[in-house]
């Protein structure tokens, strides 16, 4: 068995092993464990980005980068960007809980759709790719460490407001404000990213069929969700949103991205976004 | 020689303050260094503190075996603070051996406090112990000891969650406040009215980082005087729900007997401030601020009552990590029990090496006569060898004493035979020792060739080998 065979294997192996060995070590507040936790998320990390390349150098990389299977794991493998972005501008280690387990998904979901192919054009390429997938990926990627930020959120506030008393977990979690600042710069970096995704594709639509829109379910449940981050962006930014109602419409608008990722592309016939056999 | 450990105090369980203040030991280095004179001691180190008077002495077992140690230094405390040994006596305890090591252990690590997990106690006692090294009276095994000790407390500290959570009410606020807004530094805040735990409160905030501090109060001149001391701007009480919206932390203490500050007044404030999160403590009783303050969004009230219960939650959790941490002091008291083990063994290791090198040296001298002049490097050489054999020969029952010695109560034994069968104590050995004991054909003399020189054969004349 060579390299390329047992990569995925030892990807999901470590994500697993990291995700479990963080759990483990916050219960047990042992930093050693979570440090070494840490570093075997940090090793899977290396190797999705080998196998990311291995994808792309193996043969034809305009239909590598149409595959269900290369799609999945960038996606995977951007969740953990953007945490690590968020890590190092504003020390949220603990979003690992939520970016490593996501990630796993995504990359386990990669390989089990391995003979799956997105019926994308090799047309879409380059800069379209870059301007679609990567913009529309990254601001997932954004939202899902909303989702995690604002579930706990949710839960240290429910604690202090009803006076329930911290344990020596909330203890250990970050502030309230610093969950609420995951939720900000989710918003006012994630829905311009968004926009730019959603127009680059009717852009692309235009160009190769001629037509901006063609009332695909995922099409359409994209543009909900764009109206959704819209109102989120405007309240936020302009009437002054903080805490709980921002923390709860980015987790709802995550929810609706994971139906329509999952969801639509595996189980309802679309147009452009399924992945056929 | 056997040392054993003492420890003699009192603290804040087994005596009231009056009898605490009578024998607090006002100049600890004195009273150290009187006692060892008074006593028959090798060490001694004493704490005080408000709290506590602890002694720990360290004495030759031979020696205690005709006095009472633990008495003796009662006898010397009371004599120092001119007070009753009766009254003493009744409110101190006494730890010996290992008991001793526990307690001190549970002092340094703070299980023993009034407010389990409370870190001064370490300070005191690091620095009752620095004196006592500077005054000479703490030696091999106080040093150990206290060193130990140190440690113990900080792996308590680190292992377990004993001092995680804040036990005063105005830490807890404190805590709280960080939990809401992450880092103090920037933030303002506001204290209403006057009250000596609204003012700790505010001085723990100021301490955390706190940037500026508005002290209003229905007498401007009180807000004056307390702004001057707490380095804060004083404000006009009909000021207060205006200044509100730029403040982040507010600390209520006012005689008032309605609520002063409604949830109304505070939804207007909210969209002033564009939703920025708000921490009201309300110590007051009754209360100032209306309880329908906590179910606006962004807004956390916390009134005198679920402050003391987050404490008294705080206390039990440092309660049950308790347990965990007296696990930890057990394990290191055993492992400083194995420690005064083999230093009992020492002194044995001590005299086999050199009862070693005193057979090495004489047999090297008998070799060089009879060798004639050599040269440096084969005599070097001579040297090395006798010493190595000798070390060597004995590497394993030394190994084998340190092995038993660890086990409970056979030590004693063991150090006794070692000491017997290598005569280390040069005791003349009677030839009819232990006749009871030989059957009859043990009755010939006691000889052995390995104690018979070369020489000595060669005269007797055979000195030739056997063919």
């Amino acid at each position: 068995m060579g390299l390329p065979e047992i990569l995925p294997i030892l990807v999901i192996g470590l994500y697993f092993l990291g995700t479990a060995f963080y759990v483990l070590g916050s219960a047990l507040r042992n930093e050693r464990i979570k440090g070494m936790a840490l570093n075997i998320a940090g090793t899977g990390f290396a190797l999705n980005a080998v196998d990311l390349a291995g994808q792309l150098l193996a043969g034809d990389a305009a239909a590598a980068i149409t595959s269900a299977r290369f799609l999945f794991s960038l996606m995977g493998f951007g969740i953990l960007v953007i945490f690590g972005l968020l890590w190092w501008r504003l020390r949220m280690r603990f979003l690992i809980v939520v970016a490593l387990p996501l990630s796993l998904i995504f990359y386990a979901t990669a390989n089990a759709t391995s003979g799956f192919k997105a019926s994308l054009p090799p047309m879409l390429s380059g800069l379209f790719f870059f301007m679609h997938i990567g913009t529309l990926f990254s601001s997932m990627a954004l939202l899902a460490m909303a989702f995690g930020a604002g579930l706990a959120f949710l839960h240290l506030e429910k604690r202090i407001k009803t006076k329930a008393g911290l344990k020596k977990f909330q203890q250990d979690m970050p502030s309230l404000d610093t969950f609420d600042r995951v939720n900000h710069w989710v918003i006012v970096i994630g829905f311009p990213l968004y926009t730019v995704g959603m127009v680059s594709g009717f852009v692309w639509a235009w160009l190769a069929a001629k037509r901006v829109f063609s009332f695909d379910p995922k099409e359409i449940l994209a543009l909900v969700m764009l109206g959704l981050y819209a109102y989120l962006f405007h309240q936020r930014l302009a009437y002054g949103w903080r805490g709980r109602k921002p923390a709860v419409m980015a987790m709802a608008v995550f929810l609706l991205m994971v139906v329509s990722m999952l969801g639509i592309n595996f189980l309802v016939p679309t147009t452009f976004h399924g992945f056929k056999a | 020689m056997d040392k054993n450990i003492f420890l003699v105090g009192l603290n804040h369980r087994s005596a009231g303050v009056d009898v605490r203040e009578k024998f607090a030991l006002t100049n600890v280095a004195d009273f150290e260094k009187s006692l060892l004179a008074a006593c028959p001691l090798r060490e001694v180190m004493a704490l005080s503190t408000c709290n506590r008077v602890e002694i720990l002495v360290v004495a030759d077992s031979a020696r205690c075996q005709d006095m009472d140690a633990a008495e003796a230094v009662l006898a010397h405390w009371a004599a120092t603070c001119q007070g009753p040994l009766d009254v003493l006596r009744q409110h101190t305890y006494r730890h010996q051996g290992m008991d001793a090591v526990t307690h001190l252990f549970c002092v340094a690590a703070s299980l023993d406090s009034m407010i389990m997990g409370e870190p001064q106690i370490l300070g005191q006692l690091k620095n009752s112990y620095r004196k006592a090294v500077e005054t000479g009276t703490a030696r091999v095994i106080i040093n150990r000891l206290l060193h130990k000790s140190f440690s113990v407390a900080k792996r308590v500290r680190t292992e377990t969650a004993i001092a995680s959570s804040a036990v005063s009410i105005s830490y807890a606020a404190v805590e709280l406040a960080k939990k809401i807004f992450g880092e103090l530094t920037g933030k303002t805040a506001m204290l209403v009215g006057a009250g000596e735990m609204a003012e700790l409160a505010a001085t723990h905030l100021l301490a955390s980082g706190i940037e500026k501090l508005y002290i209003c109060n229905r007498t401007y001149a009180r807000a004056q005087e307390l702004a001057k001391t707490m380095r804060g701007e004083a404000v006009f009480f009909e000021d207060m729900a205006e200044r509100l919206s730029g403040v982040d932390i507010v600390i209520t203490s006012t005689g008032s007997p309605t609520v002063i500050i409604r949830a109304k007044d505070i939804r207007e404030v909210l969209k002033k401030r564009r939703n920025r999160a708000m921490f009201f403590i309300d110590i007051a009783v009754p209360r100032d601020i209306d309880p329908d303050v906590n179910s606006l969004d962004n807004v956390y009230l916390y009134d005198i009552d679920d402050l003391k219960e987050v404490v008294e939650e705080n206390m039990s959790a440092r309660k049950s990590e308790a347990v965990k941490a007296r696990a930890i002091v057990d394990l290191e008291t055993e492992a400083f029990g194995t420690w005064m083990k083999s230093l009992a063994l020492q002194p044995t290791i001590t005299d086999l090496l050199s009862r070693a090198e005193d057979v090495a040296e004489r047999e090297l001298a008998k070799t060089l006569k009879r060798l004639g002049p050599v040269d440096d490097e084969t005599r070097q050489a001579l040297e090395v060898l006798v010493r190595s054999v000798g070390r060597k020969l004995l590497h394993e029952p030394i190994c084998f004493l340190k092995r038993r010695t660890r086990e409970e109560g056979s030590s004693d034994r063991f150090i006794d035979v070692t000491r017997r069968i290598f005569n280390l104590d040069s005791d003349p050995v009677n030839p009819d020792a232990h006749l009871d004991r030989r059957s009859p054909e043990d009755d010939e003399p006691l000889d052995c060739e390995c104690c018979r020189d070369e020489d000595q054969d060669r005269e007797a004349g055979h000195g030739e080998p056997k063919q």
